[in-house]
């Protein structure tokens, strides 16, 4: 559905992207993380044709970005980081503007959408919270019924009822469409993802699905004879390793079930028990930004 | 209140945590034969998941013979599809697993974890006599 190659993005002399190739696959839920400068709203603008990259390409439903048609764009729901609504309109009055640029907009999801948000459709947007503008833009986004939905950062600056029925919202009709989302929201992100792409420093870490994350990644905790440790050096794939009295613990990024006592008496003295617990997306993410930001540091 | 009280947990496969969880309510009789199964899209917003994971879900379900679609009502409980006890076994086959990996962590033999097991068992049954009067 998304196909980048090579991309690059200057702003002045900054490098904002440097070579980002990420392919999102059609029907996934593909979420984006990375930390803050990573280049998620710059990858996304040049998606939407708002920058134009420096060189490289970017294609989206199979058509270089930057010759998006109109026609494309009304297959793309689009909600930006700082989504600007009019605000001297109510909410009803902008649904009614916007309604005509759609050829395929549904009126009894557009409804359902604002029951289930429940906005109050005749005050001006100019007197919403920030919760309820992200609302309406969301309707705005969905109620065409897109082929394919980006979202920048959703769930900033909301609150945890609010982000909750944001992914009601969501969970209710992103069946038949390919979703691509930048969050830090990694708790809302986890069960709802399909696959994931890993953006640090203009360049993408990694991308895979979900499943394959979980299984690849795991916090190993490894308990040893007094005087037991590591032999030698830690192998690269092991991030965050410390060792506390007679507990040795990380978090192994190339994980598999077979030989895994070998493999770990191998590198460690005095084994007693290892232990294998999965991982949350959130300390995923934390223990592999901490592990690239000491390499770089 | 979630779906037969599964809570998603972080870093497991979501299929496999609805699948269980699923198992665990039809041979718990919380689910029973012919009750109709939460639809695709009430388990996608209940639990906050990707609507194509709780339709992989549903479809392994049904291929297993757990659920059946039942034209005009939706896909309702089957039943147990092969031999309860060997069911029940592989259920609860990962919580012995890290049962037995925490015993053997903290030094417990295996003797006074099966004792800790027979007390409980008793304590679960006296449990259940006082809520049946």
């Amino acid at each position: 559905m998304i196909e980048t190659h090579a991309l690059e993005k200057k702003y002045r002399s900054c490098g904002a992207l440097k070579g980002l190739s990420l392919s999102v696959p059609r029907g996934s839920a593909f979420a984006l993380v990375g930390a803050n400068g990573a280049g998620k709203t710059t990858l996304i603008k040049i998606l939407m044709n708002l920058i134009q990259p420096t060189s490289g390409t970017a294609e989206v439903m199979a058509v270089d970005s930057r010759r998006l048609s109109p026609e494309q764009f009304r297959c793309i729901g689009y909600v930006s980081e700082n989504q600007e609504l009019p605000t001297r309109l109510s909410v009803v009055a902008y649904l009614k503007y916007l309604r005509p640029f759609y050829t395929d907009w549904d009126l009894t999801l557009e409804r359902e959408f604002l029951a289930q948000f429940r906005l109050p459709t005749d005050r001006k947007i100019q007197d919403l919270s920030h919760g309820m503008r992200v609302k309406l833009a969301l309707i705005c986004a969905l109620a065409f019924r897109p082929t394919l939905l980006i979202l920048d950062e959703p769930f900033s600056g909301l609150d945890p009822l609010v982000r909750d029925e944001l992914m009601e919202g969501l969970a209710a009709h992103a069946g038949h469409m390919t979703i691509l989302i930048s969050s830090h929201e990694l708790t809302e992100v986890e069960g709802f993802a399909t696959d994931i792409g890993f953006l640090d420093k203009g360049k993408l870490l990694f991308q895979e699905s979900m499943e394959t994350l979980a299984d690849r990644i795991q916090q190993v905790t490894v308990t040893v004879e007094r005087q037991g440790a590591l032999n030698g050096k830690k192998p690269d794939s092991w991030l965050d390793f410390r060792q506390v009295g007679n507990v040795l613990t990380f978090v192994d990024t190339q994980f598999s079930e077979c030989d895994l006592g070998e493999r770990i008496r191998s590198r460690i003295d005095g084994v007693r028990g290892i232990d294998v617990q999965p991982m949350s997306l959130r300390s995923i993410f934390t223990s592999i930004s901490r592990a690239t930001r000491q390499e770089q540091g | 209140m979630s779906l037969f009280g599964l809570k998603i947990q972080p870093g497991v496969s979501i299929f496999d945590q609805l699948v269980t969880a699923a198992e665990k309510a039809i041979l718990s009789g919380h689910l029973e034969k012919g009750q109709t199964f939460p639809s695709v899209r009430s388990l996608a917003v209940d639990l906050k998941i990707h609507p194509n994971t709780a339709h992989k879900a549903v479809q392994y379900l049904i291929q297993e013979r757990w659920l059946e679609v039942r034209p005009g009502i939706g896909t309702v409980v089957a039943g147990c599809p092969r031999k309860p006890s060997e069911i029940r076994r592989h259920v609860l086959e990962q919580d012995v697993v890290r049962l037995v990996e925490e015993a053997r962590r903290v030094g417990m033999d295996i003797k006074d974890l099966i004792r800790a097991i027979e007390k409980n068992w008793s304590k679960a049954e006296i449990a259940l006599e006082t809520k049946g009067q």
